[in-house]
């Protein structure tokens, strides 16, 4: 009777039929003390994503990051970040989590690698190039091929 | 999250909507001012360089023409320019006629592609140009292709964090009237006001293409796909008594049955009253999503905003609402739908102050000050027409809700469900 009455429950309440967008009681949380339980797992709180699609998000934001896109795991770690920030929380998602992290970190080594060498060429200049620094700064790459005149 | 915050006022609430929407309008035109003040192009002094653009093609002008010329050429520029527009918004509305709304997200997709990549990365080569920033090439190809993509994405093709989103909407809006105020003078002030004619034309008479773009979205409770800049909502859950947050859905389209099925009958419960706010920001958005359903990249619009609320389905959203309405817990006061403004208008706005910047900041000032007067005025005009529907609704929609608690309460007695443990 109790599933039953559960189940009638959650069919006449549209809301109530959608799984965890109800906060149930907090069991995991006030054991934990500090840790918060997570009730959106996107920063845009109810107006974003729901746990599933979160999931389904993630991993495709993850996979795209691979196509030279280390923006697209910045803005995957910003929005998630509910998720990056509580690990220890009712809902946590440890596959959302994996897929956030792996982002985090591809993000960190790829702007590493990318700042390490714009600043060399900043730094380095003349000195440490010779003439290929002329070659490759972006001002004359514009005017050799007439980049700024097309529009 | 709080759980009983103080109910907010309709003046707070109507407040605050505004503010997040004059705040992206002010910044799309600051943006633009700082632009153009750095840039210093195409003032009426520099007229050597060879703008050659679509929105040129009948003219060039140039400083030694009379005044009579400029004048005629202007005219001229401007009828082509609209002639080329109605052609396209037309082809827009055969299309979606044909239903080839896929097609047309694609080619929007392509088309704010083409803004970011192009246009972004021209503007961008200007401004290292112009500060001789020592960026190499690699570098710079990366992230420009970083932006261009992520930016996509945002606009169009999935679900992302709000603010990348308004933010990218800004850029775009930007990056068009950045390119608009590269115009020579007297075509810009032509455009501006050809175009506000043809949009009032075009959406007044009945063979507009925009009004039958609109009125064909609402036959088939479609979206149109355009840009259109949406606001965050401002939640106050006044009247949700035990903390609940329910969610609520932002840019979510009336048309997406398929995955947003399960979706729309979370928002209903919500309110009726939101969803009738939602009908009626839906119609607006769909006369502002028709102003700007039209491609971007070179036909933009530059449309003045038209935000007349036609009463579609104000009534069969009213009774679907209703009767599905088994909102327990109490409708959330207040809760109302997004605001949207187009991004037409973002544009309009600051191509108008763009110029002005070219001349005098005094002028700016003037243009921000009539602008922004203009838009506060209109969208408090929308709140509280909104707001005194809300009103009238809440009082049908507590009897309503009464007697429906009523039925089913005894509905649940007559199945034997006990209703508390």
């Amino acid at each position: 009777m109790d599933d039953d009455s559960r189940a009638a429950l959650s069919n006449l309440h549209p809301v109530a039929g959608a799984g965890n967008l109800l906060p149930t009681t907090d069991e995991a949380s006030s054991s934990t003390g500090r840790s918060v339980r997570i009730e959106w797992p996107t920063i845009d709180g109810p107006l974003g994503l729901s746990h599933e699609e979160s999931l389904t998000y993630a991993r495709r934001f993850f996979k795209l990051g691979f196509l030279f896109l280390p923006f697209l795991w910045a803005v995957s770690c910003f929005y998630f970040w509910p998720v990056l920030r509580h690990p220890h929380s009712h809902q946590s998602h440890p596959r959302l989590r994996r897929y956030l992290v792996g982002s985090a970190i591809g993000f960190l080594l790829f702007t590493t690698v990318l700042s390490s060498w714009a600043l060399t060429f900043v730094v380095g200049g003349e000195r440490l190039f010779g003439h290929v620094w002329g070659e490759l700064v972006m001002y004359n790459v514009a005017e050799k091929y007439g980049l700024a005149g097309w529009i | 999250m709080e759980q009983n915050p103080r109910p907010k006022t309709i003046l707070e609430t109507c407040g605050e909507e505004i503010t997040r929407i004059v705040t992206p309008v002010s910044i799309c035109m600051l943006s633009v001012v700082i632009l153009v003040s750095v840039l210093n192009r195409g003032s009426s002094l520099d007229d050597g360089l060879e703008f050659a653009s679509m929105a040129t093609m009948a003219y060039s002008e140039s400083s030694s023409d009379s005044i009579w010329d400029k004048l005629k050429g202007a005219l001229l520029n401007s009828l082509v320019f609209v002639a080329v527009v109605t052609a396209a918004t037309f082809l827009m509305v055969l299309l979606f006629y044909l239903k080839c709304t896929k097609f047309l997200k694609y080619y929007m997709a392509f088309s704010s592609l083409l803004v970011l990549g192009f246009m972004g990365g021209e503007i961008a080569i200007f401004l290292i140009k112009a500060s001789s920033f020592p960026i190499d090439c690699f570098t710079f190809a990366v992230a420009l292709y970083n932006f261009t993509v992520v930016g996509v994405m945002a606009v169009f093709m999935s679900r992302m964090a709000i603010f990348i989103t308004q933010a990218y909407l800004v850029v775009i809006g930007v990056l068009v009237a950045y390119w608009f105020t590269l115009l020579p003078e007297w075509t810009t002030w032509g455009l501006l006001v050809a175009m506000s004619l043809y949009d009032l034309a075009a959406v007044l008479l009945p063979g507009g293409p925009l009004r039958l773009l609109v009125e064909l979205a609402m036959d088939r409770d479609e979206d149109i796909p355009a840009l259109v800049y949406e606001a965050r909502p401002v939640i106050s859950d006044a009247g949700l008594g035990d903390g609940v947050v329910r969610r609520r859905v932002w840019r979510e389209g009336r048309g997406d049955f398929d995955e947003n099925q399960r979706l729309r009958s979370d928002r209903v419960p919500d309110s009726s009253l939101r969803s009738y706010l939602y009908g009626e920001s839906e119609s607006e958005r769909n006369i502002v999503d028709a102003e700007n359903g039209r491609a971007l990249g070179g036909d933009s619009e530059l449309a003045a905003p038209l935000m007349q609320h036609i009463n579609i389905r104000m009534n069969s959203l009213e009774n679907a609402a209703s009767s599905d309405n088994l909102a327990l817990e109490g409708i959330g006061l207040g809760s109302s739908g997004a605001i949207k403004l187009g991004l037409g208008d973002f544009i309009f706005y600051s191509v108008l102050v763009g110029r002005a910047a070219m001349y005098d900041f005094m002028t700016v000032y003037a243009c921000y000050l009539a602008v922004i007067a203009g838009l506060v005025l209109q969208k408090t005009d929308n709140c509280g027409m909104a707001m005194h529907r809300l009103k009238f609704q809440y009082g049908m929609e507590q009897s309503n809700l009464r007697k429906l608690r009523v039925k089913t309460v005894e509905l649940l007695l007559a199945l034997r469900v006990p209703l508390r443990r």
